[in-house]
């Protein structure tokens, strides 16, 4: 990550030394290990839902996106402005190869996901979309305050203007919520929290190094509950709806990312055996899908809320 | 069918009660097993003390009650409902091979629940249960009239084949909807494969009339199923009238197999092969073919649970999985033995 | 028209047919050559017809404009040859297997082949984690393998087609439950690539697909010639046919691999596109109307129904590409109702 830090900031040093009108040659890596150089910065940029969702917020826009489903169902794409952009895929692993070329892209960005080996959409996509421009992308890592910076630095090399007035606004919001949720988790140090996804058949209590968010919440002095066992690539443990009060935290997030786990979750008679549950100590889990600071912000502010309220005796 | 019943036709009949009582009690011990089976270790003593006297505090008694027992009952109901059905529909159809999968009342009723979830943006299982019954009914008249066709009529071979092919467009409308919805995908795959867990009480008791109701349908036209399994030609003979006892018969198997989807998701092969096994004990008569696949077939369907409760911890596999693997091979079986056409 | 005089002759007979089969073969091949020029000219990416036909001559003239060249040649022509080969192969395991087992119902996407290829396919991808080239050859040994299974199963001093086509529709319940199983043991987006490939589709055909699909068709069809002649035999019922030994047995076994590999090959390049074995034989046959057994044009029928529907997949909603496998699904549940009005009227099911 650091190299490729590097080469962003080695690509950025390189323009402000040469001429400031000539067309500059581009050049940025990815975290598959490939370096993406062409002759000028890329103007026509197709993104995936989570690209887009990263660099919309700080003025660069792509021509296309293409999402994993409905683009009104895309969380990351939630309150972006996208009019003018082309959707070309609205499926996971399709897009349409006609539409996306008829757009005459200068670069794809999409998201690289090192435990899968994959770029976001899958390899169809990739295929298909690397006959018409070369793929980059940051890769998804440890931090989503990292993962936005990334999308800073690649942004910036893709010449957007980062002291622009709502891109500080963005981020002096989320300081100043990232701030009051620091505040929040050091003013109650006993709380604990357990971040899950509830399905009809079990309770999936999430591993706090399988969610990039989760980490950055951990070193913002939330006490995360980690399971003990995580079964699905370290991303889960999977726990029966008979054992769902195999952890008593004192609040519990609840992914978010479809509206009806909440509800699931309600529907099981066992949710309640968690004394938070019982006690409505419930929050929202922004669960992976977090891409700029002005939903960062949004999200931290409602966590500071359920913290600030909720009671830090409840688990033994 | 004679009136005097000879001594050894008494005796058949008292060795056929003595079985009935036997599977009751089987069905009762695995009743227990199942109220003492699951990831949570709860000694048989705290589960029999949970049941006569209930301390709502008690987080074992909350499972015993809250999961188990309903999860034991919709159990008994979907099996019971589901045996009945598939005895109904062979003797009605006269086919061997009619059961609520093989005739597409599953797809139809996920087709259902899949424009529930995705159109009208349903999220709870109680709310499927009125659309799974509708496409189960649905669906199963779009097959029986496609395997009608042609001169012959609804022969085994047909009735299947015909199953299988609306089952087929079914699923690829199914398949267009949840790719185009992940949404909905999610949602829908945890219904989709058949499954007792996470079942509440509120799901017993939606589907509980139903079944009621199509058991004491069912059980009524026992006798006319005795008598269309003669031929049509004797039925009409002995003054039945063969078009009605199919209708009530269909009636009968649809609310039964509805429900029974509706309540638990699709469950295959435990309809066609509890009648077979049923038959092989009693002989021909529906008055005894009948009640006994009604108490095989939850026993069958509760041990399948129980089996992928426990298979692969800490997940669990569920039933319709088990009673797939279960049954499959029986059904092959029962096609390589011998020519099914008669029934 | 001199032999006209001959009508109710034996040979006015067989001229008659000859010429119904040839006005249907030609008949078919002019419209797949209508679909053809349309899914060459049409997309979204506009190419006036005289660029697509100077792109097509690209290679021996040099290139015209690369990005028109790319959708020509690199998108467009990859997609429309793909969707023929493959219909052409759906369409012929269809007829082999409706001829074998003599019940229009029985085509391979019925009978469980396309479960064994569908349910390996999908614990190649959410077990193994493999993608693309792996998938398909996961998916081929998975419908080569449920069709032995099937034929093993049916075998009890000879196969019957009963035994079959209820023994394949047993394991194809089977196989469902797998993948239902699978589905619920997956993440969501593993789910959704596995249920991508399940539908069957076209998009992002590339010209690899297409020769090595070619290739397995240009192998696969002398042994269809070769093997239909004994099929006369076959036909004339399994009750004369036994006359003839054990060859008769060997015969059937070998077109019913043929049928089992036409169909896994075209599954493997495209997916379990549903329905085109299914339509593609009684299509034929209705067109022949008794001219023959129709498999030169079950083939044609089923390359112009998988063209047609992807063209009608990749342009019927402004906002959305469908895969071709929800078309070819929809056109199936039609031509089940037409089968259901057509019969109800004449009487009998094909």
């Amino acid at each position: 990550m650091l190299s490729r830090r590097l080469t962003a900031l080695l690509a950025l040093s390189g323009l402000a030394l040469a001429a400031p009108v000539a067309a500059e040659p581009w050049i940025y890596s990815d975290g598959a290990g490939q370096t993406v150089a062409l002759d000028e910065v890329p103007q026509r940029i197709i993104a995936s839902q989570d690209a887009a969702a990263g660099l919309i917020p700080l003025g660069i826009r792509p021509v296309g996106i293409y999402a994993d489903g409905p683009i009104a169902d895309a969380k990351a794409l939630q309150g972006l402005d996208l009019s003018g952009i082309e959707i070309i895929g609205q499926a996971w692993g399709e897009v349409d190869i006609e539409k996306a070329a008829a757009l005459e892209p200068d670069l794809v960005i999409a998201e690289y996901w090192p435990l899968d080996k994959a770029w976001s959409g899958g390899e169809k996509v990739e295929v298909a979309l690397s006959y018409l421009a070369p793929i980059t992308g940051v890769t998804q890592g440890a931090s989503i305050l990292t993962l936005i910076e990334d999308y800073e630095a690649l942004a910036q090399s893709l010449g957007a203007d980062l002291s622009a007035p709502q891109i500080a606004a963005d981020k002096a919001e989320f300081s100043a919520a990232l701030d009051a949720f620091k505040a929040a988790a050091a003013a109650k140090p006993d709380l604990t929290v357990l971040a899950v996804w509830a399905g009809a058949d079990a309770l999936y209590v999430a591993a706090t190094a399988g969610s990039a968010e989760l980490v950055d919440f951990k070193s913002w002095g939330l006490k995360l509950i980690d399971p003990e066992i995580a079964d699905d690539r370290g991303y889960w443990e999977t726990l029966s709806w008979e054992n769902a009060d195999k952890y008593q935290p004192d609040l519990i997030i609840v992914d978010n990312r479809s509206p009806t786990t909440i509800e699931t979750a309600r529907s099981q008679p066992t949710w309640t055996l968690m004394k938070a549950a019982a006690a409505g100590q419930v929050a929202d889990w922004p669960a992976f899908w977090l891409r700029n600071y002005r939903h960062y912000a949004l999200a931290l502010n409602d966590l500071t809320t359920a913290i600030k309220a909720a009671d830090a005796g409840l688990a033994p | 069918m004679s009136q005097e019943a000879a001594p050894h036709h008494r005796r058949r009949a008292a060795a056929l009660g003595l079985g009935l009582l036997a599977l009751s009690l089987a069905l009762l011990a695995i009743i227990v097993l199942s109220m003492t089976t699951g990831a949570r270790a709860i000694p048989l003593d705290t589960v029999w003390r949970a049941l006569i006297a209930a301390d709502p505090t008690a987080t074992e008694h909350r499972i015993i009650w809250d999961l188990r027992l309903p999860r034991t009952l919709v159990g008994v109901m979907v099996g019971l409902a589901l045996g009945l059905a598939g005895a109904v529909l062979q003797g009605a159809t006269r086919n061997p091979l009619a059961d609520p999968a093989i005739l597409g009342i599953h797809s139809g009723a996920a087709l259902f629940v899949v424009l529930g979830v995705a159109v009208l943006g349903l999220t709870q299982l109680s709310q499927y249960v009125w659309l799974a019954f509708a496409g189960a009914g649905a669906a199963m008249l779009v097959v029986y009239s496609v395997a009608s066709l042609g001169r012959e009529g609804a022969t085994p071979i047909k009735l299947a084949l015909a199953g299988a092919a609306i089952t087929a467009v079914l699923q690829s409308i199914i398949s267009a909807i949840l790719l185009t919805s992940p949404r909905t995908l999610d949602e829908v795959r945890f219904w989709q494969v058949g499954s007792l867990a996470g079942r509440s009480m509120d799901i017993a008791l939606q589907v509980c009339p139903f079944i009621a109701a199509g058991i004491v349908l069912a059980l009524s036209v026992a006798r006319l199923l005795d008598g269309l399994s003669m031929g049509e030609d004797v039925a009409r003979a002995l003054g039945q009238r063969v078009g009605l006892s199919r209708a009530l018969a269909g009636l009968a198997a649809v609310i039964l197999a509805g429900a029974a989807t509706a309540a638990a998701g699709p469950i295959a092969f435990v309809g066609l092969t509890v009648p077979h096994v049923a038959r092989a004990i009693t002989g021909p008569s529906y008055r005894w073919i009948l009640p006994y696949s009604m108490l095989m077939a939850p026993i069958l369907l509760l041990g399948a649970d129980i089996i992928g409760r426990v298979i692969a911890p800490p997940g669990e596999v569920q039933v319709g999985i088990v009673t797939a693997f279960l049954g499959a091979p029986f059904f092959i079986a029962l096609v390589r033995r011998r020519k099914l056409a008669a029934l | 028209m001199t032999l006209a005089v001959e009508i109710e002759t034996v040979s006015g007979v067989r001229l008659r047919q000859f010429r119904r089969r040839r006005a249907v073969l030609v008949g078919l091949a002019v419209a797949l050559l209508v679909a053809f020029a349309l899914a060459l000219n049409l997309g979204d990416y506009p190419v006036p017809p005289g660029d697509v036909l100077r792109s097509l001559l690209s290679p021996l003239t040099g290139a015209v404009n690369k990005g028109v060249d790319f959708i020509v040649l690199q998108v467009r022509l990859p997609r429309a040859i793909l969707a023929i080969l493959s219909g052409a192969a759906f369409g012929l395991a269809g007829i082999i297997f409706q001829t074998l087992l003599r019940n229009p119902l029985a085509s391979p996407d019925i009978i469980g082949i396309a479960h064994g290829a569908s349910a390996a396919a999908v614990f190649c991808i959410i077990i193994l984690g493999w993608s693309g080239l792996s998938v398909s050859l996961g998916a081929l040994a998975g419908a080569v393998l449920t069709a032995i299974a099937i034929y093993l199963l049916a075998w009890r001093n000879g196969v019957t087609a009963y035994r079959v086509v209820l023994i394949g529709i047993g394991a194809a319940a089977m196989l469902g439950a797998v993948i239902s199983y699978l589905f619920t043991r997956a993440r969501l987006n593993e789910v959704q690539q596995a249920l991508a490939w399940l539908v069957g589709s076209l998009n992002a055909a590339r010209p690899g697909d297409a020769i090595v699909l070619a290739v397995a068709l240009l192998i696969l069809l002398p042994l269809l010639f070769g093997l239909v002649r004994a099929l006369e035999a076959l036909e004339l019922g399994d009750d004369t046919a036994t006359a003839l030994g054990a060859r008769v047995e060997l015969t059937r076994l070998g077109l019913m691999l043929v049928a089992v590999s036409f169909a896994a090959f075209a599954t493997a390049a495209v997916g379990p596109v549903g329905f085109v074995a299914f339509v593609s034989g009684p299509i034929a046959r209705r067109l022949l109307d008794g001219a023959g057994r129709g498999f030169a044009q079950a083939a044609l029928v089923g390359s112009l129904v998988m063209l047609v529907s992807d063209l009608v997949a990749q342009h019927a909603l402004p906002s959305v590409q469908l895969p071709v496998g929800v078309v070819t699904g929809a056109f199936g549940a039609l031509f089940l109702l037409w089968l259901l009005i057509a019969s109800g009227r004449s009487g009998r099911v094909n």
